[in-house]
């Protein structure tokens, strides 16, 4: 049986920094990296936004060829389709996900991490001297490895979690239903970013355009199934395509979901740690998770490396992940998520009015803060949610 | 296993499902899992509470009588 330091679960984002990140830190580690799928980065079941700062963090996107689009300009669409141009600024960039993990990917292995694709673990058992026992299946052969630490980057499934037996389950309320479409031939302006929400359009959440290039965009919309009328969101997706761009080609599909909830209560156990997705480590708001789960592996992979040159991976030694991921940013999505409820309680008609004011404001001007600070004055309820953010 | 007392349990559409895994953790039983990339609902274990059926982004859960 093959002995491992470090085995990481899927070669997201979250799972290649985390694998780069234990092997950089302690280089004697064998370090192995397993994906599922046959190519690492695809099926894309994502719409590829990433904020200019956290991604920087990681990566330069100048000139990079896993960059799709540089984004300036978001453009917010109120349920009865009144647009509010929000003021011009370095926002972000839509990525090429196929090419950006396998950017990741293949750091990580110049860095002396063993990856392996279309390898699946199947379950894993304590073994004697504190290891786990992880069962893999890849082109017909199964194995079992033992590996001191295993890092969890295996996305909304959570298997590596529940093996361990960590709760890594999802109220029906805390997740977005989402179906994506690439679209060729839409008329839209290429550096922006389009967000429309209102209840006929995605209850619960919303929908997005996201270009990829002049005429090219990521179109898709997340929903909460409870809130719909009966519809799945790729009915929905397909009303609101036929709506707004009748004209446009839809080349590429796509669904997943999207856990709009916060991190789960217990990120470690014995030699276990979860990362991104897994672990609901999203943005609620915004359902934004590439650079959180790039933050998080950052932490997995260090939080291992440092317990086994310490020869302690026990449950005690790997909690310090969990306060640290907190104080990082697991606090903010619990603001983030109270925020979510309290916007969820407003209507389309609210926004509808929101919109109209805030576009008498010059669009230079119209910064987030300022359209923010319109809604405060509309809606005081919004206040002791504003304060709990900001303080 | 314990048999359930479930009247309907939940069944895929593998023609239809997209394997994105978006109702394994919405199942409070754990009955659902991906194997070799195939979606199982284990009829067994599913509780027919319905929390799968109407998240999934292309609808291809349904209930159908327990066996």
């Amino acid at each position: 049986m093959r002995d491992l330091d470090v085995l990481v679960v899927g070669a997201g984002p979250a799972g290649s920094v985390a694998a780069w990140e234990a092997k950089h830190a302690s280089p004697e580690l064998d370090v192995l990296l397993i994906e599922r799928d046959r190519a690492v980065g695809a099926p894309v079941r994502c719409a590829e936004g990433v904020g200019d700062a956290g991604l920087r963090e990681f990566a330069d996107p100048g000139g990079a060829p896993w960059v799709a689009r540089k984004i300036t300009q978001v453009i917010f669409i109120a349920p009865d389709d009144t647009e509010v141009r929000v003021a011009q600024r370095d926002v972000g960039w839509i990525l090429d996900r196929t090419r950006f993990d396998a950017y990741l990917a293949a750091l990580a292995v110049a860095e002396g991490v063993d990856l392996q694709v279309g390898v699946e673990a199947t379950g894993m058992q304590r073994g004697p001297g504190g290891r786990w026992h992880v069962r893999l299946r890849g082109a017909g052969a199964e194995e079992t490895v033992g590996a001191r630490v295993v890092i969890g980057a295996d996305g909304v499934e959570a298997m590596v979690g529940r093996w361990a037996g960590l709760d890594t389950r999802v109220p029906a309320r805390d997740m977005e239903s989402c179906a994506q479409y690439v679209v060729q031939g839409i008329d839209v302006d290429p550096d922006a970013i389009y967000i429309q929400w209102g209840d006929r359009v995605a209850p619960g959440g919303y929908a997005w355009v996201f270009p990829k290039g002049v005429g090219v965009a990521n179109v898709g919309l997340g929903l909460v199934a409870l809130k719909s009328d009966g519809r799945n969101a790729r009915q929905y997706l397909n009303e609101w395509i036929a709506r707004r761009y009748p004209r446009a080609a839809r080349t590429g599909y796509t669904v997943g979901g999207v856990i709009v909830h916060t991190t789960i209560r217990k990120t470690y156990a014995d030699g276990v740690l979860l990362a991104g997705d897994a672990a609901h480590m999203i943005n609620p708001l915004s359902g934004g998770g590439i650079v959180n789960a790039m933050k998080a592996g950052r932490l997995a992979g260090c939080t291992a490396a440092a317990a086994i040159r310490e020869r302690d991976t026990s449950e005690r030694r790997l909690a310090s992940y969990h306060s640290t991921w907190m104080k990082l940013l697991g606090d903010d999505h619990l603001k983030y998520y109270r925020i979510k409820q309290a916007l969820e309680a407003l209507s389309d008609d609210f926004f509808n009015g929101l919109a109209r004011t805030v576009n008498k404001i010059p669009q230079e001007k119209r910064t987030l803060g300022r359209i923010f600070a319109h809604a405060l004055v509309k809606h005081p309820q919004l206040i002791p949610v504003a304060a709990r953010f900001f303080l | 296993m314990p048999r359930t007392r479930a009247t309907a349990v939940a069944v895929v559409d593998l023609t239809n499902c997209d394997r994105c895994g978006l109702c394994l953790p919405l199942c409070p039983p754990e009955a659902i899992h991906l194997d070799l990339s195939d979606l199982v609902v284990e009829a067994e274990t599913c509780t027919g509470c319905r929390k799968c059926i109407a998240p999934c982004p292309v609808g291809a859960l349904a209930m159908v009588p327990a066996a």
